[in-house]
């Protein structure tokens, strides 16, 4: 692989002929190499396929991100290496790929079945030895719980108890509702706000209570 | 309930800002961010807001990490071949 400047292969790859020919072939070794590099650091993910099926994987997912990349070759900013800029979208392609495989075989629905946020604090069980501490951490759980069943809609629970709780992917929590990661994501970000102000208007600190959550004694 | 589920749900709440990014501009600034990095330029106050992201969104933390290690290999001469890599899988 040819190594190039931001410039040279903004050049080559909006030329012609030769010149855009080896950009492109360039850029596509690259993108390969950027999309086994991620697959590669999921494999625990991808257990149930054989490496040929990896390289296959990734050579699909080299192909999206090209057509990606052609697709915005205009918004390269030139503020990063442009075969940084390049490997985002191979990673993205590839780990969106990777997920995708371990989820898919999970049933959401089931999932999300299960014990709502609200009982799923209820049945916290403190072990501290701190009297005191107990009570403090039972009133901040009793205030979580009050904050959660008061001013969450049934879908922002849902999604916390599916991405905080069960650890389930945005990106795959979102394919599953039909949504996007950016919408998912904002109705997070609007639930979070809540709980925190909420929160805050019965005196809690954000930052006091993680640490009365995060040292046992 | 186990408590570092709890734990997590604490961290994002006390990590909450009024106004966050997307995903999308994240994956729009997280090419310069790790090239930055790599390059030993990154503190506190480098895209602050792409930072508190990364610490909120797994799934954009997932990819910003495997990028900046790429990278970093890249910019150190040590990435990885394609055969490297087949051979590895």
């Amino acid at each position: 692989m040819k190594a190039r400047t931001n410039a040279e292969w903004l050049i080559a790859l909006k030329s012609d002929g030769q010149a855009q020919a080896a950009a492109l072939s360039d850029l596509r070794a690259y993108l390969l190499r950027a999309a086994l590099y991620a697959l590669y650091r999921s494999r625990s993910t991808l257990r149930d396929f054989a490496p040929t099926d990896i390289e296959q994987l990734a050579e699909d997912c080299a192909q999206d991100a090209l057509s990606a990349i052609l697709g915005h070759l205009d918004q390269f900013r030139g503020d990063s290496r442009f075969t940084t800029w390049v490997y985002k979208f191979a990673v993205n392609a590839a780990l969106v790929a990777a997920r995708r495989e371990r989820w898919g075989r999970v049933s959401l629905d089931r999932l999300l079945d299960t014990p709502d946020l609200v009982e799923r604090i209820g049945s916290f069980s403190d072990t501290s030895s701190d009297p005191q501490r107990r009570a403090f951490r039972g009133e901040i759980l009793a205030a979580i719980r009050q904050g959660i069943e008061s001013r969450l809609t049934k879908r922002q629970r849902e999604a916390l108890t599916a991405i905080v709780f069960e650890e389930v992917p945005l990106d795959e929590l979102a394919r599953h509702w039909g949504s996007n990661r950016n919408a998912l994501y904002k109705l997070l970000h609007d639930a979070r706000q809540k709980l925190k102000a909420h929160l805050s208007e019965r005196g809690f600190d954000a930052k006091e209570m993680l640490d009365v959550f995060s040292n046992d004694r | 309930m186990e408590r570092p589920a709890l734990r997590r749900l604490l961290r994002a709440i006390s990590d909450t800002d009024d106004e966050e990014i997307s995903c999308a501009k994240c994956f729009d600034l997280v090419s310069e961010y790790v090239d930055l990095e790599v390059a030993g330029m990154v503190g506190e106050q480098t895209l602050p807001q792409l930072q508190q992201h990364l610490r909120q969104c797994g799934v954009c933390r997932e990819e910003y990490e495997i990028l900046r290690d790429l990278a970093r290999l890249e910019a150190e001469g040590r990435a990885p071949s394609a055969d490297d890599l087949r051979s590895a899988l």
